[in-house]
């Protein structure tokens, strides 16, 4: 951000049209600060509350920003995380961390590997692979325990995936920024990233530029997955324990992060810091709609509300910018 | 850049509303609370349990709460009007004791939105926190922080595992979900006297195939107490996940097993697709029995159709209970670690007494009319 600043004059920055996620983000934060202020919503604890919640969320819908920048769209994440959950679980009972993440990460580079392959391979979209594979792997979830919950015992797993804090910062705002600078740096610093927004945005000029779009596209896919991947192991420290359900709610929660951030579900454009924004904002709104006291009707009611209004002024600034 | 065909936004579209309905869709006579834990139907944990009509507040505990400026917080799994009517019972009880309930939460069966929704009601240091939990083992922990804030914790069916009562947990309000089961299969046997060993009742069982606690039990208990009666022979069993699907599975069922005379649905609104079904079937003379109220299937009990009977809850009763629980610990009285709530067997004779019973709430038009109409209830 520092660097981005020291290009460009501070006002131009701030009118570009990418920014109003921040603004969107300031103005609900406030709006919630007024109307909650007898609560203790702007509290320390309860602002770290609203980042740990949204750790995994936040580190999938970074890593869907890959698959959206290359023009595809991976819907099994919310099944990838399920069952990388339950894998890293079940090894950590033969008390390996080491094993039981690399083979929960594994988990994400195959699924990833595999929608990528069919998708190019097949020359069918990654929309109906990833609804395929995204069943597959439900099923999958299910079939490996019996539908039964896999606790989670080992401090240490417990720690650096779910509750510790190091120097008094939570481990899950720690990875929520380690995942988002390296989402950043990727895709904004590296040719590679360059490669593959150039790849979503115009498909016809990168190939004829020479860039490798299969393997471009396949490995997006790939880093998708992978996110998802990690989002299961911190679901499992979090809650000390997998389930079959994990992540089965988060795929709309997570597209609609990266979309109110200013990423195009369509490729071509992609915004990593608003991805995060995106995703505490709707932690903030269902933290901060709780808080008010609102019915559960009352609060979905409001929260579409809040959303509509965000898109919209989001909407009207891109147009405007 | 790529755009996506009609075909596949709408698609994507269908899944993402399926995704989002899914919580709502499966709601249905608080059916739904994950829980791998401990009680099964062979043991029954429930022997014990002390009748929620033994929980009552006397003139002056009511005066004592009411002094006081207490807060509640309702933390549940799911919405459907089953929790509405718990949620009514309590807040009205909560209201009569001067208690204001300050946040009401949906998970939407999801565990980790369910952690979150704890942790942030924990902000708000409610004096009593009722809540069915959808996945104990996960939610523990933030159960644990929020117990020590000093809340007192009341659960709907769903025990967890290492909880002590009086310390961590007040109590344990619940239906009598194997007694529910039960009952099914006790309904059966009344209702078809004629059926004997020789010529026994074909029953099919259309049974939910998740690990949800209240729904495994009561499936459970009913097909236990089925085979306790020679003359009920359950011939196909099939699972499901969703209530969407009930439509299908039956009319699958009954082409496979023509004979069947009797279908059991593990509950109301999955029970739906399968009246559905047997309609468009033309097999009125399959009857289906199943759990909890809706207006549909009573509908279709008040008109003679395929519905035999319904065995419900009184979810109301649940709420009020909880509170009662809650408010009994908060004054040092020492609580039951279970209170059960009772059930009713609702049949055509009794649907508006049942709908009472239930939810505390006037009957729905349609089924009031159509009742009126008939001339039998209300």
């Amino acid at each position: 951000m520092t660097s981005l600043l020291a290009r460009v004059p501070l006002k131009q920055w701030l009118l570009r049209r990418d920014a109003y996620i921040y603004y969107i983000f300031l103005l609900v934060l406030a709006m919630f600060g007024v109307v909650l202020h007898d609560t203790a919503f702007l509290s320390l604890d309860n602002l770290l509350n609203i980042v740990r919640q949204t750790t995994p969320v936040t580190v999938m819908a970074v890593a869907l920003c890959f698959a959206l920048a290359v023009g595809h769209i991976d819907l099994s994440i919310g099944a990838v995380v399920a069952v990388s959950a339950l894998v890293a679980a079940l090894l950590l009972q033969q008390g390996s961390i080491a094993l039981a993440v690399a083979a929960a990460l594994s988990v994400g580079v195959v699924v990833g590997l595999i929608n990528g392959f069919l998708t190019e391979k097949l020359q069918v979209s990654s929309l109906l692979i990833t609804l395929g594979t995204m069943s597959v792997l439900a099923g999958l979830a299910r079939q490996l325990t019996g539908m039964e919950s896999v606790p989670v015992v080992d401090n240490d797993f417990i720690f650096w995936f779910g509750g510790g804090d190091l120097f008094g910062v939570p481990v899950l705002l720690l990875w929520t920024l380690l995942v988002a600078l390296a989402g950043y740096l990727l895709l904004n610093k590296l040719r590679f990233g360059r490669h593959l927004l150039a790849v979503g945005g115009n498909p016809a000029a990168a190939r004829a530029m020479g860039i490798g779009i299969q393997r471009l596209r396949l490995q997006a896919l790939m880093i998708s997955a992978l996110g998802a991947a990690l989002a299961g192991l911190l679901y499992a420290g979090r809650l000390q324990g997998a389930r079959y359900t994990l992540g089965e709610a988060d795929l709309l929660t997570v597209i609609a992060a990266v979309a109110i951030g200013g990423t195009s579900l369509f490729g071509g454009r992609v915004c990593i810091i608003g991805a995060v924004l995106g995703s505490w904002l709707m932690g903030m709104i269902n933290n901060g709609l709780i808080l008010s006291g609102f019915s559960t009707n009352e609060q979905m009611i409001a929260r579409g509300v809040i959303l509509i209004l965000a898109v919209a002024i989001g909407v009207r600034e891109a147009r405007h910018g | 850049m790529k755009i996506y065909g009609l075909t596949e936004v709408s698609l994507l579209l269908g899944y993402l509303l399926r995704r989002s309905a899914l919580a709502a869709v499966l709601c249905c006579g608080g059916l739904m609370s994950a829980a791998a834990v401990a009680a099964t139907a062979s043991q029954e944990p429930l022997a014990d349990a002390v009748p929620a009509s033994a929980i009552q507040l006397s003139v002056s505990q009511v005066q004592q709460l009411q002094q006081q400026s207490l807060t509640a917080a309702l933390v549940w799994h799911g919405a459907s009007p089953w929790i509405s009517a718990v949620t009514a019972g309590a807040t009205a009880e909560f209201n009569r004791l001067g208690v204001k309930v300050v946040a009401v939460t949906d998970a939407q069966f999801d565990p980790a939105r369910q952690v979150a929704d704890i942790e942030n009601v924990t902000v708000l240091k409610p004096d009593f926190v009722l809540s069915l939990v959808v996945d104990p083992a996960s939610a523990k922990a933030a159960y644990q922080q929020l117990v020590n804030t000093g809340s007192q914790l009341v659960l709907l069916s769903n025990p967890i595992q290492g909880f002590v009562l009086g310390q961590d947990y007040a109590g344990i309000v619940t239906d009598d979900m194997f007694g529910m089961g039960r009952q099914a299969a006790d309904v059966l046997a009344q209702s078809f006297a004629t059926a004997s060993q020789d010529k026994p009742l074909q029953v099919g069982m259309i049974y939910h195939d998740a690990d949800y606690f209240i729904t495994n039990n009561r499936d459970q208990a009913f097909r236990q107490q089925l085979a306790k009666y020679p003359q009920l022979q359950l011939s196909a069993s099939k699972g499901f996940v969703r209530e969407q699907e009930t439509a299908d599975i039956a009319a699958a069922l009954i082409l496979q097993q023509p004979q069947l005379q009797v279908i059991y649905v593990s509950w109301d609104a999955a029970a739906e697709g399968v009246v559905e079904a047997l309609r468009a079937a033309g097999r009125k003379d399959i009857k289906v029995i199943t759990h909890d109220l809706g207006v549909n299937n009573l509908l279709d009990l008040a008109k003679g159709g395929n519905m035999l009977a319904t065995v419900a809850d009184q979810p109301y009763l649940i709420g009020q209970t909880m509170a009662r629980v809650a408010a009994l610990r908060e004054l040092g009285v020492s609580t039951p670690a279970f209170t059960l709530v009772p059930f009713n067997t609702v049949t055509q004779q009794n649907i508006a007494a049942g709908w009472q019973q239930a939810f505390q709430s006037p009957l729905p038009a349609l089924l009031h009319q159509l009742l009126a109409h008939d001339g039998v209830q209300p």
